[in-house]
């Protein structure tokens, strides 16, 4: 008998020591297809790491999930390690609850591509691991292309180009609309960083809290030109829908619309219309407004965060997982799968062994606009506790104009309420 | 029905309007009251009612109800007291206040164009024709979808270049109407799309009720010759008053709260017209705030008006559930 609970006990503390390192990774996707590549991640992690236990669990969209964390970091039970969305990172700083990876163990990231390092690194430390990374580019129709008696090699690069680009495709009178574009803040953010021009100010908010934005500057007029310049000769399509991309992507691959601009996280949905409808498709760089120099795109995406409560053993575990999902190998099969960027540049060389490029050309685009961007400021990507209202208030302003505001009153209204939504952000700190 | 009636307590304050069948109602309650052994043994028994009103409505309304003399934010996790600024803030902006009024706007048409119609169509369903049963199948299973795909559905019908209905009014008419931003057919839509959605719950109510309505009633009316209109118009719809009063005050709430579901997937509670959407309705409103911008204490104020209007709401339900609704059948 005594024999027995001896060995009972024994038992106890074994499977508790087993679940002494057994962490969770909260995520935000919900698709099969990136979810299971995620669990796929963790039990090989789990298979190479005897006594260490990875639980990938997906806990909602970006929003709800960067909500459960805090609230389960509030009652001690937050989960060690965390995908949060780019523009949520300044909440996820001010939050409090979790830690620079720097400090659980130095980590280099010399192999990490630098403008997506550039945008998690705040005021010189590198805050999370980057995750799922990706830029806008242009997609267009290349057969409706040659109809209208365009050359699908020389797709437009800049909105003077879209502009002439529409005014040829309208006079070939195909009934089909020339841009399917939505009132979309990721582009306006983008579209700042190609200017060289901050969105908001203190640099970003990376050299002290932001307390005012630049929505309405030349460079902000120039995007609330473009989609108003559009719109006012009848080139422009979309659902009505603020943000609304997943509608703007079904009007282009039915061959409703030449044109699209949205995400290369995008690519593989879209290859998959453009097959099932028929047509070959082609992807552009990010057309810029005319006359200035390419400054480079902001990294949108997300990074991975570990919780500052967890323990020592806890938040190794989450930090070399987040390494290991993260490896070449990894980031290549990702990069595949989803069409987000492999976030290292050993993992670029390996698909380029691979003759990955040569077989999926259309990656490539992406792939060029990304590691020409020069770090700098501007395409650091903006840190604000308000992004996510800012969003909605930039989107609101280009549905105005659209719905026949002039640019400025809209300009300077969203520009108004931005500024009120940062201040009264701010007052959480007084 | 039985919903409707008022509580024993507001019967026994107007104890001396009772009808002596009410009276023997309440003392057959008393009867019942009765055979409880001991004052604590029916609070045993309404305990766990009690528990999980307390844990899951009664403790999260007297927190909200803190919350919203405060300055907080959920991420951030701050709490500074400011009093009632929350509500002087939202009582002051011009963007609530037209919130509150296509709110109104929105209710007013959801619930009046929604019962109407459902009558209607009750009606026709309960004649004895032909395949009665497969239409009053297919009038409820609306009722059977999440207010999410609901609102995908119309999203996908409504997409102004690919969606069915602009193919279909392209091809016969040529026009292609703007129905997620023009803000007059936006707002249609969604009024529209809230009464397809309540459709089949209030069919299903009015059926019932219809069916219950003794049927020599409708003969003498026949007899004494009434026209099909002045048998449905002077018999039928007095006769339906406790069941259309039942439902105003559902329809009313939900069109209040649940709304939000199919705003957020159709209209994201867009587009922009004046201050705001025009399709951001309160709840809509409460939820960017609380749960998109995490403006937690603003959020709760707005949830503390919110309570206001349906206790008003459910005020107005006690006080006319008597006086105008015919309870004869």
């Amino acid at each position: 008998m005594k024999k027995l609970i001896v060995l009972s006990l024994l038992a106890l503390a074994s499977t508790a020591l087993a679940q002494a390192t057994t962490i969770e990774f909260w995520h935000t996707f919900g698709d099969a297809k990136r979810s299971d590549w995620i669990a796929a991640r963790a039990a090989d992690y789990n298979a190479a790491h005897p006594g260490v236990k990875v639980v990938a669990v997906f806990r909602g969209d970006s929003n709800e999930t960067l909500q459960s964390s805090i609230l389960a970091a509030r009652q001690n039970k937050a989960p060690a390690l965390v995908q949060v969305d780019g523009v949520s990172s300044q909440l996820a700083l001010d939050s409090g609850v979790f830690q620079p990876v720097g400090g659980v163990k130095s980590v280099d990231f010399g192999d990490y591509l630098k403008p997506v390092v550039s945008y998690y690194t705040i005021q010189g430390k590198v805050n999370s691991v980057p995750f799922n990374s990706s830029s806008p580019v242009l997609y267009f129709n290349k057969d409706l292309m040659l109809k209208a008696g365009l050359d699908p090699k020389q797709p437009p690069t800049t909105f003077g180009g879209i502009l002439k680009a529409c005014a040829k495709f309208d006079a070939a009178k195909l009934g089909v609309k020339c841009v399917a574009l939505t009132p979309f803040s990721w582009l306006f953010e983008q579209w700042m960083s190609e200017q060289n021009a901050v969105l908001v100010n203190n640099n970003n908010g990376r050299t002290g809290r932001a307390t005012s934005t630049n929505i309405d500057s030349a460079a902000g007029r120039k995007v609330y030109q473009f989609y108003k310049n559009l719109n006012d000769q009848g080139y422009l399509t979309n659902t009505g829908k603020l943000a609304d991309t997943v509608g703007t992507n079904a009007i282009f691959t039915s061959q409703k619309a030449l044109m699209t601009i949205n995400s290369t996280a995008g690519l593989g949905n879209i290859l998959d219309g453009a097959k099932q409808n028929g047509f070959q498709l082609g992807v552009g760089v990010l057309p810029i407004p005319d006359g200035s120099k390419r400054n480079g795109v902001v990294i949108g995406g997300a990074s991975l965060w570990v919780a500052k409560g967890a323990s020592k053993p806890e938040a190794d575990t989450a930090l070399d997982f987040a390494l290991f999902m993260t490896n070449t190998a990894n980031m290549a099969s990702w990069h595949k799968l989803t069409g987000y960027y492999p976030v290292r540049s050993s993992s670029v060389d390996l698909l380029r062994k691979q003759g990955w490029f040569s077989s999926s050309p259309l990656q490539i685009v992406a792939f060029n606009q990304l590691l020409k961007t020069v770090p700098n400021v501007a395409n650091a990507g903006a840190l604000s506790g308000a992004t996510i209202q800012t969003r909605t208030i930039i989107e609101q302003g280009m549905q105005k104009v659209l719905g026949g505001q002039s640019v400025d009153s809209a300009i300077v209204s969203a520009s108004e309420q931005a500024n009120a939504a940062i201040a009264e952000y701010n007052k959480n700190f007084k | 029905m039985s919903l409707v009636r008022p509580t024993p307590k507001s019967r026994a304050v107007r104890a001396k309007a009772v009808r002596s069948q009410e009276a023997h109602a309440e003392a057959s309650a008393q009867a019942e009251h009765a055979t409880f052994r001991g004052r604590w043994l029916p609070w045993l028994f309404l305990l766990p009612t009690l528990l999980v009103l307390g844990v899951f409505s009664y403790y999260p309304a007297a927190r909200t109800l803190r919350l919203s003399v405060f300055r907080a934010n959920l991420i951030v996790g701050n709490e500074q007291y400011v009093g009632l600024a929350n509500f002087a803030q939202l009582l002051s902006s011009p963007v609530y206040y037209q919130v509150i009024l296509q709110t109104l706007i929105f209710v007013a048409l959801v619930v009046v164009l929604g019962l109407t119609f459902a009558l209607s169509l009750a009606w026709l369903a309960s004649k004895p024709i032909a395949g009665a049963k497969f239409y009053r199948l297919m009038l409820i299973y609306p009722y059977a979808l999440s207010p999410a795909i609901a609102g995908t559905l119309w999203l996908f019908l409504f997409n102004p270049e690919i969606g069915a209905v602009n193919t279909l009014l392209d091809a016969l008419i040529g026009v292609k109407p703007r129905w997620l931003d023009n803000p007059f057919l936006a707002f249609a839509l969604v009024v529209v799309a809230s009464i397809w959605k309540g459709l089949g719950y209030n069919v299903v109510f009015y059926l019932a009720a219809i069916q219950n309505i003794p049927g020599d009633v409708l003969e003498a009316a026949e007899i004494d010759g009434a026209s099909a209109w002045q048998s449905f118009w002077r018999v039928v719809f007095p006769l339906l008053s406790p069941m259309t009063f039942f439902l105003v005050f559902t329809n009313i709430v939900t069109s209040l709260f649940d709304s939000f579901g199919l705003v957020n997937i159709l209209t994201r509670g867009g587009p922009v017209y004046g201050e705001t959407g025009i399709t951001t309705f309160l709840v809509y409103q409460l939820y960017e705030d609380g749960f998109r911008n995490f403006k937690t204490g603003a959020a709760a104020a707005q949830a503390v008006l919110m309570l206001l209007l349906v206790i008003c709401i459910v005020a107005m339900q006690f006080r006319y559930s008597n006086r105008r609704v015919h309870y004869g059948a």
